[in-house]
């Protein structure tokens, strides 16, 4: 953040302690890169109307930057304040993923282990892809945080960042048990369809009768 | 000038008053702060660190809405009310006098403990 000028009259050392706040701010905030920028440009925008604001009621430079950031707060309060929206945005930024790469991994799941021909629908699928209810699940489980950190929270019971975040490791842990068991089952379908190689019995008398 | 109030006791309220001082005009965090505590006559200057999570909340809620503007050669996000927004300020308002009405009746009632 250093280098970011704010009030263009602050005079050099009054900015080096803008930078130094906001660089001690910007390592303490944890989530998704574009929301820390937006925090950060908007704690540089307030703080620069804050100094300008006490400027313009007559104090020295100094004591304007010094009063505006004891107004927004030490940056480890300033950060801890923000610790929820971030896990929050991170818990949605990583499920809207999910969701959006979801139907991809299913149908390539579904080239890999091709359900049998002679078993039609839900059966089918689910002889081929048995982990299929525990992707419902996962599934279940996004979409449900997804809908209870965002828009419909006016309607439906807000879930806390603590929930959000847990229940994100939640569907991770679930695609990848689901990514292992269908390449588990790809792996072990290809090695029992592999064609058979020479038997021993053959080699063995190959063997003698080359002896 | 008014006794400042502690955060804490507007647990509950925080996104109605928000709501409302973006009501008549899209504003930036910092003014936003400062119309909560200029037109309560100070007693609710509330820490910066407080406020700003809560307009991120509103805007995940989809009940406010912010672009980045320049005024004055300086960027600025400003924030402003969506349909949304409006809406639930209607209701939450509802609420807010119901609940003032209900807990002035039992507090009306009450002498208050003469200070000496």
């Amino acid at each position: 953040m250093a280098g970011h000028r704010l009030t263009p009259n602050v005079d050099a050392r009054a900015q080096a302690r803008i930078d130094a706040y906001l660089d001690e701010l910007a390592h303490l905030l944890h989530g998704p890169r574009r929301r820390r920028a937006r925090i950060l440009a908007e704690i540089r925008e307030g703080l620069d109307q804050s100094i300008a604001d006490h400027t313009t009621d007559g104090h020295a430079e100094d004591q304007a930057v010094e009063s505006a950031i004891d107004h927004f707060g030490t940056p480890p309060a300033v950060a801890a304040a923000f610790t929820g929206e971030l896990i929050t945005a991170h818990a949605r930024h990583t499920i809207a993923w999910y969701i959006a790469t979801g139907p991809v991994v299913g149908i390539w799941w579904l080239l890999l282990l091709q359900p049998h021909p002679w078993r039609a629908g839900a059966l089918g699928l689910l002889a081929a892809i048995p982990i299929l209810p525990l992707i419902a699940v996962a599934t279940a489980t996004a979409a449900g945080t997804f809908a209870t950190t965002g828009r419909l929270i006016r309607w439906l019971p807000e879930a806390s960042p603590g929930r959000a975040l847990a229940a994100t490791i939640a569907v991770a842990a679930l695609a990848v048990v689901g990514d292992v068991t269908v390449i588990t089952l790809y792996t072990q379908s290809a090695t029992s369809v592999r064609p058979l190689g020479p038997s021993r019995s053959a080699e063995a008398s190959s063997a003698s009768s080359a002896a | 000038m008014m006794l400042p109030m502690r955060p804490e006791l507007l647990k509950g309220h925080l996104d109605a008053l928000l709501l409302a001082v973006l009501e008549p005009a899209p504003q930036h965090g910092y003014a936003v702060i400062e119309s909560l505590r200029s037109s309560s006559e100070g007693a609710l200057d509330l820490p910066t660190g407080t406020v700003y999570p809560a307009l991120h909340r509103l805007e995940r809620a989809g009940l406010i809405a912010s672009d980045w503007e320049t005024v004055s050669g300086r960027r600025r996000r400003a924030y402003r009310l969506t349909a949304s927004g409006h809406t639930a300020l209607r209701e939450q308002r509802a609420v807010w006098e119901q609940f003032s009405t209900a807990v002035t009746a039992v507090l009306g009632r009450r002498p208050w403990p003469a200070t000496v």
